[in-house]
C-alpha cells in the first residue's frame, strides 16, 4: 500500500509538484466548509435547547400546578 | 390523491413545462453568443465581428511556436486542423502552454490577418492520466479519444 | 404507500427516526471523509499535464456534482409543499438551501484556484459553465433571502417552492453547458474501468468515495438542521415540551 504513494519525502508531499499553494488552499477551504456545516447545526441545537428550557422554567413559574 | 391536489399538481407541472420550453427557445436563439470562442475555420471564413476583441479557440500547431530570444514575445499558429490563424503575443504564457495543447486566445485580428493577442489561456481536455499511462499509450500509438478536438461543441458555422 | 408518505409529514415521526439514524450516518460520513481525503492527498496519481492538481480535482468534482442535487431536492420538497401543504417538506427545503449555497461557493472557489494555474485565469465571464454555476449560487441566495424577507411563513414557503422548481432549469444548463457551447471548461470525463487508459479507476474511485461523503454530509446536515427547525416551529407542542423537560 505505502509503496503506491508517489512522494519520496514529506517535503515533496507538501510541495505537491509545485502547486502547494493551490492544492492546500482548496483543502483548507474544504475543511472550513465541513466544520461550518457540521458544527453549526450542533451549536444551534444547544442554544435552542437552552432557550426552550428557559421558557419551560418560566412557564412553570407563571402557572404553578394546583397541587403546589 | 384528492381532486383539488391533483389539479394543483397539474398546474405546477404545466407551468414548469412551459417555462422550460421558453428558456430552451431563448438559449437556442442566443446560442452563438453563449459560445466562448470562434474556431480558426470561422475566422478564416470571416465569420467574426471586425475591429472588435474576439476569442478564438484551437490547438497550438506542432512546430509553429517561435520565442523571441530577448523578450516575452512569441509567435505561433492556432489551428483546428482545417484552418490556421497566426498569433502574435507578448506576455506570460500559462503553465500548460505547449505545442499540441488546446488554447483560447483573446485579441484583435489585424489587417495582415494576424491575431494580436492580449491574453492566452490554456484549455485542457477531460482525459486525466498519469505520466506512466500516457507514456504507455504513446508507445502503443493509441489514439486517445477526444484528443485533437477543441471541444464537443465546435460550432458548425451557423 | 400513501400512509407511508403521510407519516413522513409528521414532525415527531421525522424527529424520532432521524435521531436514530444520525449516529450511523455521522459514522459513515467520517469514514468516507477520512478515506476520501487520505486517498486523494496520498495515493491519487499525478496527471501527465496537470501534475498534482489532481488533488483539487477530487474535491472540486465531488462538491460540484453534489451541488447540482440541491435544486431538484428543493423542487420535490416545494411540489409537496404546494400540493399537499406538508410542513415537513418546507422545513427540509428551508434547511437545504443554505447548504446548497455553501456547496456552490466551494465549487466556484476550488475551480477558480485550479483554473488560475492550469488555464491561466481565475474567472472567465464568457464561459457558460462558470457563469451558470455562479447563477446557481445567486439563485440559492435569492431563495434564502426571499424566505427571510417574507414574514408570513406560508407565503414564504409557496414563493420559495416556485423559485426552486424554476431553478431546476438552471441545473440542466450547468450540466450541458460544456456540450452545447464551446467553453474553456472541459466536458465531463468518460470514465474507464481500465487502469491503463485515461480516467482510470485511480482517479474516479477516490472521487466516488468523496461524492458519497458529500451526500452523507448533506444527509447529516439536513437532518440536524431540520431537527432544530422542528424544535423551533413545534416548541408549543406537548411532545417538544416533554422532550425539553426530560433533557433538563
Amino acid at each position: 500500500m505505502f509503496e503506491r504513494i508517489p512522494f519520496s519525502s514529506f517535503g515533496e508531499f507538501l510541495n505537491m509538484g509545485g502547486y502547494a499553494f493551490n492544492v492546500w488552499t482548496v483543502y483548507l477551504l474544504f475543511v472550513i466548509f465541513l466544520l461550518v456545516n457540521l458544527l453549526g447545526p450542533r451549536r444551534r441545537r444547544k442554544q435552542l435547547m437552552k432557550e426552550l428550557e428557559r421558557r419551560a422554567v418560566l412557564a412553570e413559574r407563571q402557572q404553578p400546578d394546583s397541587s403546589d | 390523491m384528492k381532486p383539488h391536489r391533483r389539479k394543483r399538481l397539474a398546474i405546477i407541472l404545466f407551468i414548469a413545462a412551459g417555462l422550460s420550453v421558453g428558456i430552451g427557445l431563448t438559449l437556442y436563439a442566443l446560442r452563438q453568443n453563449l459560445n466562448m470562442f470562434f474556431t480558426p475555420s470561422q475566422v478564416a471564413a470571416g465569420e467574426f465581428p471586425p475591429g472588435r476583441e474576439i476569442r478564438i479557440g484551437g490547438m497550438v500547431k506542432e512546430g509553429s511556436v517561435l520565442h523571441a530570444d530577448d523578450s516575452l514575445e512569441v509567435r505561433f499558429v492556432a489551428t483546428d486542423y482545417a484552418s490556421d490563424v497566426p498569433i502574435h503575443y507578448q506576455g506570460i504564457l500559462p503553465d500548460l502552454f505547449r505545442e499540441g495543447q488546446g488554447i483560447v486566445v483573446e485579441g484583435q485580428v489585424d489587417r495582415a490577418g494576424v491575431l494580436q493577442a492580449s491574453r492566452v489561456l490554456a484549455k485542457h481536455d477531460e482525459n486525466y492520466m498519469s505520466p506512466e499511462v500516457k507514456a504507455a499509450l504513446d508507445a502503443a500509438h493509441v489514439e486517445r479519444p477526444g484528443y485533437g478536438q477543441v471541444s464537443e461543441g465546435v460550432p458548425d458555422g451557423t | 404507500m400513501w400512509q407511508w408518505f403521510h407519516r413522513w409529514g409528521s414532525p415527531k415521526w421525522f424527529y424520532d427516526l432521524s435521531g436514530r439514524w444520525l449516529p450511523w450516518l455521522t459514522g459513515a460520513l467520517i469514514l468516507f471523509l477520512v478515506v476520501g481525503v487520505v486517498w486523494a492527498l496520498l495515493f491519487v496519481p499525478q496527471d501527465y499535464q496537470q501534475s498534482y492538481t489532481t488533488r483539487i480535482l477530487v474535491v472540486h468534482v465531488a462538491v460540484a456534482s453534489t451541488s447540482l442535487a440541491f435544486f431538484p431536492i428543493m423542487a420535490v420538497a416545494g411540489t409537496i409543499t404546494l400540493v399537499w401543504k406538508m410542513k415537513m417538506a418546507d422545513m427540509v427545503a428551508k434547511t437545504v438551501a443554505p447548504l446548497g449555497a455553501w456547496f456552490s461557493a466551494l465549487t466556484l472557489a476550488s475551480g477558480s484556484i485550479w483554473g488560475s494555474v492550469m488555464w491561466g485565469t481565475w474567472w472567465e465571464w464568457s464561459d457558460s459553465r462558470l457563469t451558470s454555476m455562479l447563477f446557481q449560487f445567486f439563485l440559492l441566495i435569492s431563495v434564502i433571502s426571499l424566505r427571510s424577507a417574507l414574514n408570513d411563513s406560508e407565503t414564504a414557503a409557496k414563493a420559495c417552492a416556485v423559485l426552486s422548481i424554476v431553478g431546476c432549469v438552471n441545473v440542466v444548463i450547468i450540466k450541458y453547458s460544456v456540450e452545447w457551447w464551446n467553453t474553456l471548461h472541459q466536458p465531463a470525463s468518460a470514465l474507464s474501468m481500465n487502469s491503463g487508459s485515461a480516467n482510470g479507476p485511480a482517479f474516479w474511485v477516490p472521487t466516488l468515495v468523496m461524492v458519497i461523503a458529500m451526500y452523507l454530509l448533506m444527509a447529516v446536515h439536513v437532518m440536524m438542521a431540520t431537527r432544530n427547525e422542528i424544535l423551533r416551529r413545534e416548541s408549543r407542542s406537548q411532545w417538544v415540551q416533554d422532550l425539553v423537560l426530560a433533557a433538563k
